[in-house]
């Protein structure tokens, strides 16, 4: 791995769409491959090589931006793939990708094809508006490694869903991870959403049960927590045995970091070698926590439209039963009862909605029309 | 209707709300126009019947009313 950013995270001008096929890794590009990006992408890309992947899929449909250091990534991963016999393809370049390909001459090293058209998208991108919610992750499908893994429709939360893609992915990108979880605190309390295994899922419990350990470290401090060594952990001291019973060699945690620097909780990777993470494996992961806390950012975005919308539509009943009110007694249009709302609202120096509630209440208790008398 | 709709514009300027925000007010008043309808109104390019122009004003009104104003902007029914 020859690129490790300083800042140990993705910056927010690159999105990814990623499809694990049993002999071929696709990997969609969103947004611009720069200076501040490429490492990022070079980073997933060469765990995919060190994973034993030979065929790997780069499709720049939706790429905004190259620069010479995304070249220079591209000509690196191209090159790491030569030796096993391996083809990077890039897929759906643009006509001016496909030039600066051609006159860096990095295109003699790879392979070109047309679009594909089922790409699933990974977490937040940037053609979505900015409160956009986005839930086309929760139905996402990928399969990893040959086995089968869908984000299950039905009885399953959307987010935990997509959750679940961004562990199965983890796990299966990540060198040396056994499993993945991702615990998020939710209310107050802190709980594993998404989690590849028993295994994996039990470790966290563990953790919350003796109120320690690396996980809840990570969520609650908002940086990074390495166990390297299982064995010879030192922190921790209640929790640690029981990750040892359970042979575990290594943990990984990663914060997952909500707008204002705010830690929403963590994604876990566990290997049951000892020192199985260096620092392309904490890049990595870092990539997977950014994902992983864009899908929960914009959940809650969703959930608070969802709510104000709730509210709205209750107000907008209110006023409704209100206009009907003063229709009844007054025996006038919609329109000119909406108006006498209004006017009773404003000389009563109160909001129409808390208007339109004391009318309608007024019907139980009989009492006369106040302010609209014609 | 002798309602100037630029008192309607002049108002969402002056209490600061983005037309999204404006739209989203004056739905919760039981406005019925899409929130391009309603720009559209500001702008001029269509015309709101009086009742739509009233839902409009007091979407602005219950906004200058919760930054300690009165009610400025004038009902259909008031002259």
């Amino acid at each position: 791995m020859s690129h490790v950013t300083e800042r140990g995270g993705v910056a927010d001008e690159l999105g990814l769409m990623i499809r694990l096929l049993p002999n071929q890794v696709v990997v969609g590009v969103i947004g611009e491959v720069d200076m501040a990006t490429a490492p990022d992408l070079g980073c997933l890309l060469g765990a995919l090589v060190d994973r034993g992947h030979t065929d790997v899929v780069l499709d720049l449909a939706n790429l905004d931006f190259l620069d010479s250091f995304g070249l220079q990534m591209i000509d690196d991963t191209a090159a790491r793939l030569c030796p096993s016999g391996g083809v990077l393809r890039i897929r759906s370049p643009t006509a001016r990708t496909r030039w600066l390909l051609d006159v860096s001459e990095v295109s003699g090293l790879v392979e070109f094809e047309p679009s594909d058209p089922d790409l699933v998208p990974l977490g937040s991108e940037q053609q979505a508006g900015d409160n956009a919610p986005i839930v086309s992750a929760a139905a996402a499908e990928a399969t990893v490694e040959g086995g089968w893994v869908a984000a299950m429709p039905g009885g399953h939360d959307v987010v935990d869903a997509a959750l679940e893609l961004v562990t199965a992915l983890a796990q299966a990108t990540v060198g040396g991870a056994d499993g993945a979880s991702v615990s998020l605190a939710r209310r107050g309390r802190i709980g594993t959403v998404a989690a590849t295994d028993d295994t994996v899922a039990q470790m966290d419990r563990d953790q919350y049960a003796t109120g320690q350990g690396p996980c809840l470290a990570a969520a609650g401090e908002g940086h990074w927590f390495h166990v390297e060594s299982v064995a010879d952990e030192a922190r921790w001291p209640d929790f640690v045995p029981r990750a040892r019973a359970r042979g575990i060699g290594s943990i990984l945690s990663t914060p997952l970091m909500a707008a204002a620097g705010r830690s929403v909780g963590a994604l876990n990777i566990y290997s049951r070698t000892e020192r199985a993470f260096g620092l392309p494996e904490q890049e990595l992961a870092a990539l997977f926590a950014t994902q992983a806390a864009r899908i929960v950012a914009s959940a809650d975005v969703a959930a608070a439209q969802a709510s104000r919308l709730q509210a709205a539509l209750g107000g907008r009943e209110l006023i409704a039963q209100a206009q009907g009110v003063v229709m009844a007694r007054q025996g006038v249009s919609a329109e000119v009862a909406y108006a006498t709302l209004l006017r009773s609202a404003r000389q009563a120096h109160i909001r129409l909605r808390r208007q339109a509630t004391e009318i309608t209440a007024s019907t139980q208790r009989k009492l006369p029309l106040t302010g609209s008398e014609p | 209707m002798s309602r100037h709709l630029e008192v309607l514009e002049q108002g969402r300027l002056d209490v600061g709300l983005s037309l999204g925000e404006l739209w989203f007010r004056y739905f919760e008043l039981g406005g019925m126009s899409t929130a391009l309808e309603v720009e559209a109104y500001l702008y001029g390019a269509l015309i709101p019947t009086p009742h739509d122009g009233d839902v409009i004003a007091a979407a602005l009104n219950e906004r200058f009313a919760e930054l300690g104003g009165d009610h400025p902007i004038p009902y259909s029914d008031d002259q």
